[in-house]
Order: structure tokens, then sequence, then C-alpha cells
């Protein structure tokens, strides 16, 4: 099999070599006097009764970044477009825009042909790609994201391998750039759920999953970050700038954590595997009614809907289908609970 | 005009600023973070990519810790460094520092049987979770012990003055709150500058965005003296293309877990750099790199602005990804470490000097007025150092506190400070230039005339640029719009007043000081000259703002250099 060049890990590259959009096919797409057009958002609350789109042409430069149209526009241009950035390396995470929809870094992200660029999501606008940080930071604060050891610190260096920190690692490198937090749209629901967001999480999950922390992270992820309410769509790895696998690396193992500790109130969790150990696979409609109960039924257009696409079948549900190999399934429940620990 | 109170500004969110924060704090003593960016992402202290180990740390030998103090003081401040101040400083680190951050929870990379990794060799170094992205995490840490500890900050805001009172002494601190486009006056009667060690005078640049020389130019108005302001370090090896990427690094130093690092090809081919063999004991090795630079570009095989490349290619490439993230250019370019090379140039890094403090307390001669970090022209700014200097500076403040007279806002400077920014976001007059016009002027002249050579004539002409730039271009500058808002050109208009005052005296600086040293080249002057220019090159402000020069030598009482002059790009250092 011939060497591939350094493969890029995580959701966010998925096909990308397929549909020829590959980092290394980035590279030539667009030659130097090459014109990039950028569509780009402009809003003033204090002053703009809505947002409005300006488009400006930029010349192409070798391998140039989004990050180097918002400068050439502010500064070359004449224009007075408010962007946020500081370090242009990847580090600062406060550059982050959307870029035809998607949630990029300006500084990483090489630029298209065309780009229609707005701020990011589920933040105010303070004006034009500026966003206010401020509610994002209070839900990153209110994790205590902070290691709070219970054994008093032995001293330098402390015992510790890095075969014990491989679980925290990935969440590691977050750099808070609010990417996966404008993506998600369970955050994008606001008040209808409290659910922390994907960044918030993972700052939880940097400590939660750290050995040397001593505290119940898991009532924490459940009762000040509402993890059950992640419906695990990837849309946080899709985007994240680093690849951090913020569903599997750190989201499900809060979740585990939760679980483990606050089982009572992890009802997701418990609806979830009462369902499975019945049918043998999951029902979305028994898992919404298990864990809302009667408030579920508080949007019968919203179930209509979900009906008509076929993502429940209450019918189904209400005759208890079950999945022929019921037994084996059940052989699997059995196993994990009483085989060894 | 939003007035508040506080007991001492800090000014500044990097290592410095927030270790003095919260050394005050912990002292009992109210302080409040001005900080032009955000707190703990803007700063150059995010882009710490090594922790050096110190002393008889980690089971360093006596030769090791012999080799990292020389390091320090031959290698990477051209024994222009306190040598006292050098020693305090290394074993505070050495006995709190490293201690400190680890309790609260920084995690120094492993390896799976529990050692911390280090690079082989006389001078070693670890890394936080990953090798050259150390300081995004270690700020992190700051930024979240600063919200733990509920100390107030006001983020996105500049502070534009200092104001002082009838005998001199800090009286408070001016600032634009730029997202609410309010001008804020601070009265204080103590000030920790903490505003770093770079500035963006070049078209490229380490330096973050925001970082504009402001610390200097409100120390200097405010009656301080500077020092060395022409010893300006340069980065060799960062990546050319994307342009944006002015700080991207192909690290020269060793990769940890081994002894190798990456190397410099001229337009040849040929290896011109290679720390391994080249300066085994010189963990960043910017100014040798530097100078081996200068032969390639003298020869014709190089420019300062690229045509030279950096790779890791003679290294296994689980050996460069195993602690590092070395590989994050090439990987986001669709290339491999591998097999393939980058193309490099250089970009303006530390400006070693700054604000003259007696660095065994961090006071400057203005009553009231501290520094920490970079911005001082004690110390060229690595980021061990510089919190050793945020905890330094607010041991005094604490001490000095009951002394220094109660903070009364002198209100006419107060107003006056206010009229100077009102006036500054103005509108483009018709025939008007941008701030971001001046900017790109003054750094289009800065890399022409004092790049790495620069001799006595081309100075004279960009000081007579820069006074152009001043009386000529200043005057017709305005703003496309004039919202008070999140107005960043506002900022520039700001930002380019200081920038231009910081020039003209840089250049000053730089035709006073008749030798070369370091980083600092003067074809006219191209010696290292130990016997005269072994001193301090101070500048004291006058009644017409024209600075007054003074020397004073360095004692050496540890390290002295083995030559008296030499041809300065034949020197090592």
């Amino acid at each position: 099999m011939a060497e591939r060049p350094q493969v890029l890990a995580g959701a966010r590259n998925l096909g990308r070599d397929d549909t020829g959009d590959s980092p290394a096919a980035r590279l030539t797409r667009l030659k130097e006097g090459d014109t990039v057009t950028a569509r780009i958002f402009c809003f003033d609350p204090a002053s703009d009764a809505a947002p409005r789109f300006e488009t400006h042409r930029v010349p192409y430069t070798k391998w140039m970044r989004v990050l180097e149209v918002l400068t050439y526009v502010s500064e070359e241009l004449g224009g007075d477009l408010a962007h946020r950035w500081f370090c242009a390396n990847r580090m600062c995470g406060t550059c982050a825009v959307r870029v035809n929809g998607r949630e990029v870094l300006a500084c990483w992200e090489p630029v298209e042909p065309e780009m229609t660029i707005e701020p990011l999501r589920n933040a105010p606008v303070v004006r034009d790609l500026v966003i206010d940080r401020t509610a994002y930071e209070r839900r990153v604060v209110a994790l205590t994201p902070w290691l709070v050891r219970q054994e008093p610190y032995p001293g330098f260096p402390e015992p510790l391998t890095h075969r014990a920190m491989a679980p925290t690692a990935r969440a590691l490198d977050c750099i808070s750039c609010m990417c996966c937090f404008s993506a998600c749209p369970v955050v994008g629901l606001g008040q209808e759920t409290s659910f922390a967001g994907p960044a918030p999480l993972v700052q939880l999950a940097r400590v939660a999953l750290d050995p040397r922390d001593g505290i119940d992270r898991g009532r924490i992820a459940l009762e000040h970050g509402a993890v059950f309410d992640c419906i695990s769509c990837y849309k946080c790895e899709e985007v994240c700038p680093v690849s951090i696998p913020i569903v599997t690396g750190a989201i499900e193992p809060l979740k585990a954590l939760a679980f483990k500790s606050v089982a009572g109130k992890s009802r997701h969790a418990r609806v979830f595997l009462k369902i499975v150990q019945a049918r043998g696979r999951i029902d979305p409609s028994a898992l919404v009614l298990g864990v809302q109960r009667l408030a579920a039924l508080r949007h019968p257009l919203r179930i209509f809907k979900l009906w008509r696409r076929g993502k429940i079948d209450p019918l189904k549900t209400m005759l208890g289908f079950r999945l022929p190999d019921i037994e084996q399934i059940r052989q699997i429940y059995q196993a994990v609970r009483g085989g060894p620990r | 005009m939003r007035r508040l109170a506080a007991e001492t500004a800090v000014i500044g969110g990097g290592a410095a600023g927030t270790f003095a924060a919260l050394e005050l704090h912990r002292r009992g003593v109210k302080p409040l973070i001005l900080c032009k960016g955000l707190v703990g992402k803007s700063g150059a202290s995010i882009f710490a990519g090594n922790l050096v180990v110190p002393g008889r740390l980690l089971g360093n030998t006596a030769e090791q810790a012999r080799d990292t103090a020389e390091f320090l003081i031959r290698m990477h401040n051209h024994f222009l460094i306190d040598q006292h101040y050098a020693r305090a400083a290394g074993e505070w680190i050495e006995r709190e520092y490293y201690p400190e951050l680890e309790r609260a929870g920084l995690y120094l990379r492993r390896d799976d049987r529990g050692e911390i990794v280090t690079n082989d060799g006389p001078v070693r170094c670890m890394a936080a979770h990953s090798q050259g992205e150390s300081g995004v995490l270690f700020m992190d840490l700051r930024r979240k012990q600063v919200l733990k500890a509920g100390i107030p900050w006001l983020e996105e805001t500049a502070a534009t003055a200092l104001l002082t009172d009838a005998d001199g002494a800090i009286a408070g601190v001016m600032a634009l709150d730029l997202a609410r486009g309010e001008v804020v006056a601070i009265a204080t009667r103590a000030v920790i500058l903490a505003t770093g060690y770079a500035d963006r005078f070049y078209p490229r640049s380490t330096a973050t965005r925001e970082m504009s020389a402001d610390g200097i130019a409100m120390a200097w108005r405010a009656g301080a003296e500077l020092m060395n302001l022409e010893i300006q370090w340069w980065h060799t090896s960062d990546v050319r293309f994307p342009l944006c990427w002015q700080r991207t690094q192909i690290y020269p130093n060793p990769i940890i877990g081994s002894s190798h690092s990456a190397r410099l090809y001229n337009s040849d081919g040929e290896v011109f750099f290679d720390q391994e063999a080249d300066a085994p004991t010189a963990m960043g090795p910017y100014t040798l790199q530097l100078k081996r630079l200068a032969k390639q570009v003298l020869a014709g095989k190089a420019r300062f602005d690229g045509g030279y490349y950096s790779s890791f290619t003679h290294i296994a490439p689980n050996t460069v990804s195993a602690y590092t993230d070395y590989a994050k250019a090439f990987t986001a370019l669709g290339k491999s470490i591998a097999t393939d090379t980058l193309e490099t140039a250089c970009s303006a890094h530390y400006r070693q000097g700054g604000i003259v403090v007696d660095p065994a307390r961090m006071a400057t001669r203005v009553p009231g007025l501290y520094v920490a970090g970079g911005v001082g022209g004690h110390s060229n700014g690595l980021i061990a150092p510089v919190t050793y200097d945020g905890m330094l500076a607010a041991e005094t403040v604490a001490g000095d506190l009951p002394r220094l007279k109660p903070a009364a806002l002198p209100e006419d400077k107060a107003a006056a400070e206010e009229a100077r920014l009102q006036a500054l976001r103005r509108s483009l007059p018709g025939n008007g230039v941008t701030p971001a016009h001046v900017k790109k002027a003054l750094r289009a002249l800065m890399s022409e005339k004092m790049g790495f050579f620069k001799n006595a004539a081309g100075m004279e002409e960009a000081l007579a640029e820069v006074t152009r730039l001043r009386d000529e271009l200043m005057p017709a500058m305005g703003l496309a719009n004039v919202t008070p808002r999140l107005n960043y050109a506002w900022l520039d208009a700001i930002d380019v007043t200081n920038l231009l005052e910081v020039a003209a005296l840089t250049i000053r600086a730089a035709l006073n000081r008749t030798e070369s040293r370091g980083p600092f080249y003067r074809t006219d002057f191209p010696e290292t000259d130990n016997e005269r220019w072994l001193v301090k090159n101070i500048l004291t402000p006058t009644a017409n703002g024209d600075p007054n020069f003074r020397t004073e030598p360095y004692e050496l009482p540890f390290l002295k250099p083995d030559f008296p002059r030499r041809e300065s790009l034949e020197v090592d250092w």
C-alpha cells in the first residue's frame, strides 16, 4: 500500500480526500493572481436595524488563509471590519468564524474561491465578526474546570505516568475557540436545555479524567452540564480545528462518570439501557417518552414531523417490538453485570 | 468617561501580569488587571514552546546547571543581564515555580514510566503536554487561576497613559475599553506594567496582534528611563507562507525525547544550520541561526525574508511527533515531515531592552511604577523569569503600598488624555490616510533600514523618515468609521502614536551603540566590543521629549566574555 502523507485525524476530515478537498488539494486550487470573493457579515447592533453582507474581492497570495482576507479587507480596502485575532498560529483560539456555513479558525483555514464569512453562532455579536464570549465563559467557570486535589501535592515532580494521563490527553489540546460551541445544535436550542455545550464539557473532561483530580465530576457533568442532553451528532468533532474526539473522548466518558456517581439522576442512561435490554436496540420514541415523560407530548407538531420523516414510530413502540436475537443481547447484559470488573 | 479605582493596576494579561495579580491577591492586595486582548489568550506567553530545566532540577548535573545558567546569560542575553538577578530568578524557578505550576494542575509531559520527558544534552527542556504548545496550556491555567481567585479584569481594554501627580508619582491609568468604546480612568497609586517583550514594528513579527510598544511609550511619557532598545531579536525559521503565519516556527530547539532538531538549508540545498552540531548548548539558538543566515545572505544563497528552507526530514517522523506538535504546519498544508521542506523567513522576535528597573525590586525611578517581564530592560522575556518578575513586583508593591500616597486622579491630565483619544477618533479627511496605512509605512521603513544589516547613514535616514511620518502623515490620519464600539482602527490610531515615538527612540539608541552584539549588527561597527559596550545603553527623558544618553556597566560576578573585541558574525552568541 502506498504511504499516505500525514493523515488528518478526526471527523472534520471524513471524506475530504474523496471530494478533492484535502489540505494538499487546497494548496493548488487557487493560484497567485486569482481573486478571492468574500461576502462578509457586517452588523453593529447599536446602530444597525439588521445585519448586511459586504462583498470584497481580494487578491490571492500563496497558500492564503481566511485571516489574510479579513486583514486585507480591514487594512487595505479602507473598510472598518471588526474581527478578532491575536496569534495567527492556532493557539489563542479567538479568530473562529463560519466560512460557507462551517466553523473554522480564520488563521488556519485555507481560503475558498468564494466565501461567505459569518460570526460564530450561539453567542451575541458585538460587531461584525466579533462575538461576546462572556456567557460561554460563564458556562465554563460553572463547571469548576480546575484541578481539585483531595490528596496533598507530593512535591515536584509528582508521581504520574502518561498512561494515567492518556484519557485526558486529547482534551488538553482544546484552545477554547468555540467552533464546536457554535456548531452544536443542542446549544442552539437555547433555553430549552441546560446543556453546557461541547467546549465547556471538554474543559470539564480535562480535569474529570485527570487521575489527580479528587471531586465528583460525574455529578458536576450532570447537574451543571446536563451532559445527557448531548445527542451524539458529532457536529462538534466535525469542526474541531485541533481534532479532539469531543464525543467519544470527552462527553461519553463524562456520561459514564455521571451514571456511575449519580445513577438515580442519570435518567437518560438508565432508560437507554432498559430499552436496549428489552428490545435489543434503541427506540427513539420510547427514549424520549421515558426521559421526558409527559413533557415529551408538549410539542405535537414536532412529534408529527419526526414521524413523517421516519425518525419515530409510535406504533412500533406501543406494540413493544424486539429484535429476534434478543436473548444474545440479554446475555451480554448478564456478562457485563456478572462478569469480572 | 468611566471612573474606577484600584489598589494596584496590573497592565498585561500574560505570564508576568497574571502571576503578579495572583501574588498580590495572595498577599491581600486587590489588583485590577487591564488586558489589551484576552487574559491568557493574547500576548506572547502562549508561544512558550519549551520549559527550561534549571539548576539541579530533574537530576541535572552540576555541569548541566552551569550550562543552563550560561545559556541564559551568554546565549540568550549576550551578557546584557544583571547576573545577580539571573541567579535569584534561577533559584526561584527551581524552588518555587515548577512546583507551583504542577500543584495547580499543569501537566508536564511524562512517558509511560512516569519520567518527565526532556531532550538529551547540556541544556534540557520539558513541555507542558506537547512541545511547542506549552504556553497555551500554561496560560489557560493562569486564566483559570485568575477566574478562580475572582480577580477583576478589564479585557480588550488598552491602557493608553499613566497619569502622575505633581510630584511625578503614579496616580492613575487611562484606558480605552474597546468593546464599549468607552474611555476609562482608574485612580491607583501603583501600576505593574507587564505588556510583554515584543511589538509589531516590522512587516513580519512574532508578536500577537495587539502588541505595539505601548508599555514602553507610556512608561517613557511618565518619566521612566529606557535601555538597550536597539537589541532586537529575530526568529530565523518561521514559515514564510501563508503570509499570516509569521509566528509558526520550525523550532530549532532539540526535540524532547531525543537530541535532534530541525535543520536549515540555503537555496542550493546545503545545510547551513544544524543545532545538534553547531550549538549544542544553545537552547533556542536564535542568534547563532541568525548569524549563519546573515552569511548565507552575504553569499547570495538566502534572503532575510525567504529563499531558505527548514525541515525535519533527517529525523524519524515518530521522533518528531512523539511529544511535539511540530508537524502542525506541515499537516495543515498537506505536507509530510518525513519528506517535505518548508520555506522559512525571519520575523522580529524579542526586543531585549525596555524600561529601566532595579532588578532586585522591579521598581522604576517613577514612584508607584513597577515592571514585570519582557517590557523591562533587565532581561528578555523567557516565560519562567518573567513569572519571577511578576512575583517580585507583587512582593515589592505589597511592601511599598503603605508608604505610597492615596491616589487622587489628576483631573486635568485625565481630561487631556480623554481629549487626545477622542481627537484620534475622527473621520478620514479628503486626502487622508488610515492608521493601518501609517503602520504599514513604518513597518516597510523599519524593515529596509533597521533590519539585521544597518549603518549610521541608513539609520539617520530612517529617523528622518519616522519624523516625516509623525509630522506629515499623522495629521492626515483618520478613520473610515468613527463608531466608538469595537473600532480596531481607533486602536490602530492610538498604537501608531506609540509605535512612531518608540521607533524614533529605538533608532537613536541603535545609533548610540557603536558596536555589534548578539542579534544587533551594524556594518559600520561590526565588532562585538566588550571593552566599551558591555554596558546598559540608557535613554533618559528630557523636558523637550528628546533622550539624553548615558551608559552604565554591568557587574560580571559569575560569567565574563572571553575576548575583548571580535567580529560579531564570528561570535557564537
